[in-house]
This record gives structure tokens, C-alpha cells and sequence, in this order.
């Protein structure tokens, strides 16, 4: 008895510890390139979603299809894990033939490299390039050439609960004091005003910027990306921090935004709790399961009346895209490929799949799109000057951490506005 | 003759325990020593894991003497430990002895209890405390504000000054059952002769507790606050799923960071360098404790 408790207690010891050492090594196992013949292998990041998941299905089905020589190997992880595995995998020089990426500093890294294959005399034939749209180009090029095919466009402006607003009589704000001073009136009837879940750290990034857009103007991240040595947040970005500060300190922000997650908000958002939140296009597709009665709004970020800015200006920018590696054996099946996703039909599907924009051309049709992508499409993208690339996939991903954690910090107060902007004007400049 | 026989039966017997040891040790260089070794050498160099990698000298160590975050996480890895050795290792020998000595009826049951969370993965465990945590709908606010302390309900997890508080009460309530059984297998196995002399001499619970029971199984005391030192200064999981570190690197532990900076910020050269230096702390960490506990057990004697 004795002997066996003892056994017993060696043996979960022994459990526990395995679960214990689960740690940092995560990185997956990098995929081999196929063998001999027309192999191709993709990997992509449309996993875990089911909108996403059968947007890729259809893509890659109809695909094999059209190219019956063609053997394709398919590879998918859920988005956070796949920066990591395909990270890993250029490391490792083991690059599949095609494969998705994020745009801007990312694809960057791989680009200097000289591991991403230049698209340039491709896109030139049968006018490829110009079935883009032109602002979804430039962060997919670097040194003046082009190394990946934009699939989407993620814009983001305020969300808000329209049965909520109707109900207590709230009118939709145009302008920054105003909406400040609807702020104060959904606190004061127990709601939060605006839904922050900043647990990933990306969600301030939107108000951070859309400030500094509205206040300073837009461009600033592309300079620093283009090593422009003149390039600045200016003196407005103290503005802009203070802007994100104020809503959490005037208790505009969820309790504990910090360590809450997206989808926490989120269920706040959806359930009535709290009224606006400002978010990407993909808001549409998070609000599809929220309880009967509920109706979605929106409206532009407010304008700041004395800005510098653009104040019809857009947050908006390329999430995902498509690349070819420089290793890839079958390079012809690779650009087929890349043809294939960005063509008109599989692009119409994605809208009408995924609710979100798209960066071919014509594809964001009302009938694919629903009313509500089709109504900001043309209220608030259409009626845009520029659209600005979001920051944080602009940034080097070292600038991206300092970014994020100093909005975490403006959040918490534990940094004050001008400081954060220093840290954050310090941190681009510091990124290649 | 004979030494010339016997020297041979040594060499064969050399042969053949280098044979069985083989597997092991190949083991054990494939994916221990040559991992550490290709950290060591990637710990002088500045790497983003694509481009080739630089020397760059004592470049890393230094930045890690003047990285804030580095030692702010370090500082949290330290009171995982502390909070560890107090909450895990002693209370649940307090918890072990009660079982054992007290209540030896409920034992089976409340073992079960207490060993279930070990038992379920971190993230599972981080991803329903999250729920207990959140603010609005989460359990922890919900009984505040029905027994009337509305004022002490906060978003835990992002408030600065309880954020990491919160993660250590979840860590130290998940292992917790780990020890209990531990020390109830070796409370079982001290002799019931033992105590019957204490009970004689008249000894209490609290004086068998301390005079008798600890003493008898310093051992396992020793082992098993080395497993909770170890275990503490490698601990992610829990951290990642609950705060990512944040806010505002408010919770990170070398762990999360060091995953940060090689995953997140793509320094691998830099993330060797934590990697390399947490290796070494927690190797000297374990050492200093055990030469701590050796010390305690000649002065107890």
C-alpha cells in the first residue's frame, strides 16, 4: 500500500513535470519542400476561423481544378502561430514555394533576405498590377519593387450599438469634443462607452493613430519606413497619446482594459454593456453572432477641428498577402498560384464570405459585400484622401513592441503622454 | 593472470555500458547540449533570424545589465519562487499532515480535489481563470459586488498594481495539489512508531507537525523546493495566456520575455542571451538552495 502511494505519487510528480518544462520552444516543424515533379506547397494562415477556412477551401479547390498537373501541399496555422512557424521556417531556409504573409515589416525582413521573389515583370503582364487597387500597393513594395499580391484591406472606424443609441436617444458625434461629451452621457446612464480590449496590445493602436492622423497627418509611418530622416510624429504626437489617455482616465474604457482580450470586449460590445468601440472592417463579421435586437452603426473617426491633418483621412491597410519564395522549384505553378487567388472570382467570393474589402479591383461589389461593407465603403473609404497603413505592421517588429507596450502604459497611466511619444518617436527612428 | 583476465572483463564491461548509455547520451546531446551550446555562441551575436547573423562581442550581456523589463521579469520570477516555496511547498505540507494525521478519511477525496488542476493543461487553467478575472461578467467581481465590497471590484488582470498578484494566486492554487500529494505519499511512508512515541511524550499536532514529521522527511522537503524554485524560474504558460506579460511588461517573467524578444521582436541573438542567463541563474538558484537546505538540516540535527 505504502509502496504503491509512493509509486503513485512518483509517477504524477513525473506528469507534472513534463507540463511544467512546456515552454518557450514553440516553433513548428518546418515543412519539407515537395519532391520531384509539379509540387507545390503553400502555406497560409486562414485556420482556426471558419469564414476564413472556407474562403481558402474554395480558393485552393478550384484551384486544383484549373491546374490538374499541379500537386499542391497544403500547410495552415491559426494567424498568431503562423508568424512564428514561417518565421522559423526562413530561418531555417526551408521556405515553401508559396505562402502568405503580413505586409509591411514583416515581409520586409524576408524581403532583405533576398528570399522573397520579385514580382515586378509578372504584374506587368496583362495589366496584373493595375487590377489593384493603387493604395493597397505600397506595402507590399520595397526599393521600388513588388513582392507580394495584397488579398485584403482592413479599414477601421467606430462601431456602435444602434439599438442602444435609438433607445437613449444619443446622437452619432462628429467631432472629437462631441464625442467626448457623448462619452460622458452613455458613462453616466452604466454603460462603458467604449469597448477596449487591449490584452494583444493592438486594439489602442487605432486611437493612438487615428489622433495623430487627424492632428499631425498621415504618412508618418511610411517616411520612416522609406528611411526618410525627416520623417516625425511631430510635436502632435503628445497629443495623440494624451487623446488615449484621456479616455482611461476619464473612465471612457472598460475596468482592466489592459488584461482583457479583444473577444472579451467584444461579448461587452455585443451584449449591450458598452456602446461604441473602434475596430477593423472584421467587426462586421464579429457582430454576426451577437443576441436578437442588436444593430450595427458606424460612423468615421471624429474630426478634430483645429488638426493638421486630413480629417476625412482613413486607417486602412493592406492584412494579408501572398508571396512566391526565391527557393520555390516550380516558380510558373507558384505565379499561377498567386493569379489564381487575386483573380475576380475568388476574390468576389472572399467579399461575400468574409464581409470584409478586398485589394483587387471592382471584386467589393454591393451585392458580395452586404449593405453595411457596401455602405462603408462608399461613406467613409470612398469619401478618403489617403488611407494610412496601420503603425504597427508598418514598424520593425522591435518598434511594434515599444509601441505597443507604451499605449499599454498610457492606458495604466503609467506613462505620461509626452514621454510616451518620445518613446515611440525613438523607437521608429531606431527601426530600419 | 589473473589482472590481465580481470582488466579485460572491465573493458568489456566498459563496452558494454557504453553501448546502453549510448541512446542517452545521444539523446542528451542532440537536444540538450548542442541547443545550449548553439544558444552560448548565438548570445555574442546580433541575429533577426533571416539575415546573417553578426558578432557583436559582450553587445547583449550588456544591454541585459541596463533592460528594465529584463530585470522587472526577473524580479517576477523571484517572487513565483518565494510565493512558491511558502504556498506550495509549505502550506501544502501543512495540507499533506492534516490529511494524513487529522482527517485520513477524507483523504482519497480531497487528494482528488486538490490534484485536478495539476492535471489540466496551463491553458486551460489561464484561460478560465481569465473568466474568474474579467471585470464585467467574471466570477471574482460577481461576488464582490453581491456580498457588498463593490469598491475592491477592478479589472484585476489590467490594473498595474494587482495584475501580477492575480497570476501568482493562480499559479500557487494550481500546483498547490502537486505538493499535497507529494508529501502525503512521504508523510505515509515515515513509521507509525514514530509518532506513537511523540503522542506518548505528550506531543501535539504542532510539535509532532514540527518535531517529528518535517524532520523525518527533510528529503523530500529538499527535493521539492528545489522543483518549486526550478519549475518557477522556467514558468510561461500560465503568465502567456493570462496577461501576455503585460500590462505594460507589469507581469512578464524571463519566459515571456525572453519569448517576446525572439518571437515577437525577432532577436534571436538577444533572446539566446536571456535564455543563456536564465539557464545559468536557475542552475545557481537550484545550488544555492539545496547548499541553503543542506546547512538547515545539520542545524536542525
Amino acid at each position: 500500500m505504502r509502496i504503491r502511494s509512493a509509486w503513485r505519487a512518483a509517477l504524477a510528480a513525473g506528469a507534472a513535470l513534463v507540463m511544467l518544462s512546456a515552454c518557450a520552444g514553440a516553433g513548428g516543424s518546418a515543412g519539407t519542400s515537395g519532391g520531384g515533379g509539379k509540387t507545390l506547397e503553400i502555406w497560409h494562415a486562414y485556420a482556426g476561423q471558419k469564414d476564413k477556412v472556407e474562403f481558402i477551401e474554395y480558393a485552393l479547390d478550384t484551384f486544383k481544378k484549373a491546374h490538374p498537373d499541379i500537386k499542391v501541399k497544403e500547410v495552415s496555422a491559426e494567424q498568431s502561430s503562423y508568424k512564428t512557424k514561417l518565421q522559423t521556417a526562413m530561418a531555417s531556409g526551408n521556405a515553401p514555394d508559396v505562402f502568405y504573409t503580413l505586409p509591411g515589416g514583416y515581409l520586409k525582413a524576408f524581403v532583405d533576405s533576398g528570399q522573397v521573389l520579385r514580382l515586378d515583370d509578372e504584374l506587368a503582364k496583362q495589366g496584373w498590377r493595375d487590377s489593384f487597387l493603387e493604395s493597397s500597393l505600397p506595402s507590399v513594395t520595397f526599393g521600388g519593387s513588388t513582392y507580394a499580391v495584397p488579398i485584403d484591406i482592413d479599414a477601421a472606424l467606430v462601431w456602435y450599438n444602434k439599438a442602444l443609441f435609438d433607445a437613449k436617444g444619443w446622437q452619432v458625434p462628429t467631432t472629437w469634443p462631441e464625442f467626448l461629451d457623448l462619452a460622458e452621457k452613455i458613462k453616466s446612464a452604466g454603460v462603458v462607452p467604449v469597448a477596449l480590449g487591449n490584452k494583444d496590445s493592438w486594439p489602442a493602436t487605432f486611437w493612438f493613430q487615428y489622433a495623430e492622423m487627424r492632428m499631425h497627418g498621415s504618412g508618418v509611418m511610411s517616411g520612416f519606413g522609406a528611411g526618410d530622416k525627416n520623417a516625425t510624429f511631430g510635436p502632435e504626437a503628445k497629443d495623440a497619446a494624451g487623446v488615449l489617455q484621456t479616455l482611461a482616465q476619464k473612465g471612457y474604457l472598460p475596468k482592466g482594459a489592459n488584461g482583457m482580450s479583444d473577444a472579451e470586449a467584444n461579448i461587452l460590445f455585443l451584449n449591450g454593456k458598452a456602446a461604441m468601440v473602434l475596430n477593423g472592417t472584421w467587426q462586421i463579421g464579429m457582430s454576426a453572432e451577437a443576441p436578437a435586437g442588436f444593430e450595427l452603426g458606424y460612423f468615421p473617426f471624429p474630426t478634430f477641428v483645429q488638426g493638421r491633418g486630413n480629417q476625412s483621412d482613413v486607417l486602412a491597410g493592406v492584412a494579408a498577402s501572398f508571396a512566391v519564395s526565391q527557393k520555390a522549384k516550380d516558380k510558373e505553378a507558384a505565379l499561377a498560384f498567386l493569379r489564381h487567388i487575386t483573380s475576380p472570382e475568388v476574390m468576389t467570393k472572399y467579399v461575400q464570405i468574409r464581409k470584409t474589402m478586398v485589394a483587387r479591383k471592382g471584386a467589393t461589389t454591393p451585392e458580395a459585400a452586404g449593405p453595411l461593407l457596401a455602405g462603408v465603403v462608399q461613406d467613409v473609404i470612398g469619401k478618403a484622401d489617403t488611407l494610412d497603413p496601420f503603425y504597427d505592421t508598418a514598424m520593425a517588429p522591435k518598434t511594434t513592441e515599444t509601441y505597443y507596450s507604451t499605449l499599454q502604459g498610457l492606458i495604466d497611466g503609467s506613462i505620461p503622454p509626452a514621454a510616451a511619444a518620445d518613446a515611440i518617436e525613438n523607437a521608429a527612428k531606431a527601426g530600419k | 593472470m589473473s589482472t590481465s583476465t580481470r582488466s579485460r572483463a572491465v573493458r568489456r564491461d566498459a563496452r558494454a555500458a557504453l553501448l546502453f548509455l549510448a541512446p542517452a547520451v545521444l539523446f542528451l546531446a542532440a537536444f540538450v547540449a548542442y541547443p545550449l551550446l548553439t544558444a552560448g555562441v548565438l548570445s555574442f551575436h546580433s541575429w533577426d533570424g533571416v539575415s546573417p547573423r553578426q558578432w557583436t562581442g559582450l553587445a547583449n550581456y550588456e544591454r541585459l545589465l541596463g533592460d528594465r523589463i529584463f530585470w522587472g521579469s526577473l524580479r517576477n520570477n523571484i517572487l513565483v519562487a518565494l510565493t512558491a516555496i511558502v504556498f506550495q511547498v509549505g502550506v501544502g505540507m501543512v495540507i499533506a499532515y492534516w490529511l494524513v494525521r487529522v482527517v485520513p478519511r477524507i483523504k482519497r477525496f480531497a487528494m482528488f480535489l486538490y490534484v485536478v488542476p495539476v492535471v489540466i493543461s496551463e491553458i486551460c487553467i489561464g484561460l478560465l481563470w481569465g473568466f474568474v478575472y474579467n471585470p464585467y461578467f467574471g466570477l471574482l467581481n460577481g461576488f464582490l459586488n453581491a456580498v457588498g465590497l463593490d469598491e475592491l471590484a477592478r479589472g484585476w488582470l489590467g490594473d498595474r498594481s494587482t495584475a501580477m498578484p492575480a497570476v501568482l494566486v493562480v499559479m500557487n492554487l494550481t500546483y498547490l495539489g502537486l505538493y499535497i500529494l507529494l508529501f502525503v505519499a512521504a508523510f505515509e511512508n515515515v513509521d507509525k512508531a514514530v509518532y506513537d512515541a511523540a503522542a506518548i511524550d505528550g506531543a501535539g499536532h504542532y510539535r509532532t507537525f514540527f518535531s517529528v514529521s518535517v524532520p523525518m522527511v527533510w528529503s523530500n522537503v529538499q527535493a521539492t523546493t528545489l522543483l518549486a524554485v526550478v519549475s518557477s524560474f522556467k514558468t510561461f504558460s500560465l503568465v502567456y495566456v493570462l496577461t501576455r506579460g503585460g500590462p505594460n511588461n507589469a507581469t512578464d517573467v524571463v519566459s515571456t520575455y525572453l519569448f517576446q524578444t525572439g518571437f515577437g521582436n525577432f532577436e534571436a541573438g538577444y533572446a539566446s542571451t536571456i535564455g543563456f542567463v536564465q539557464i545559468l541563474l536557475t542552475a545557481a538558484v537550484g545550488v544555492f538552495v539545496l547548499g541553503l537546505m543542506r546547512r538547515g538540516k545539520r542545524g536542525a540535527a
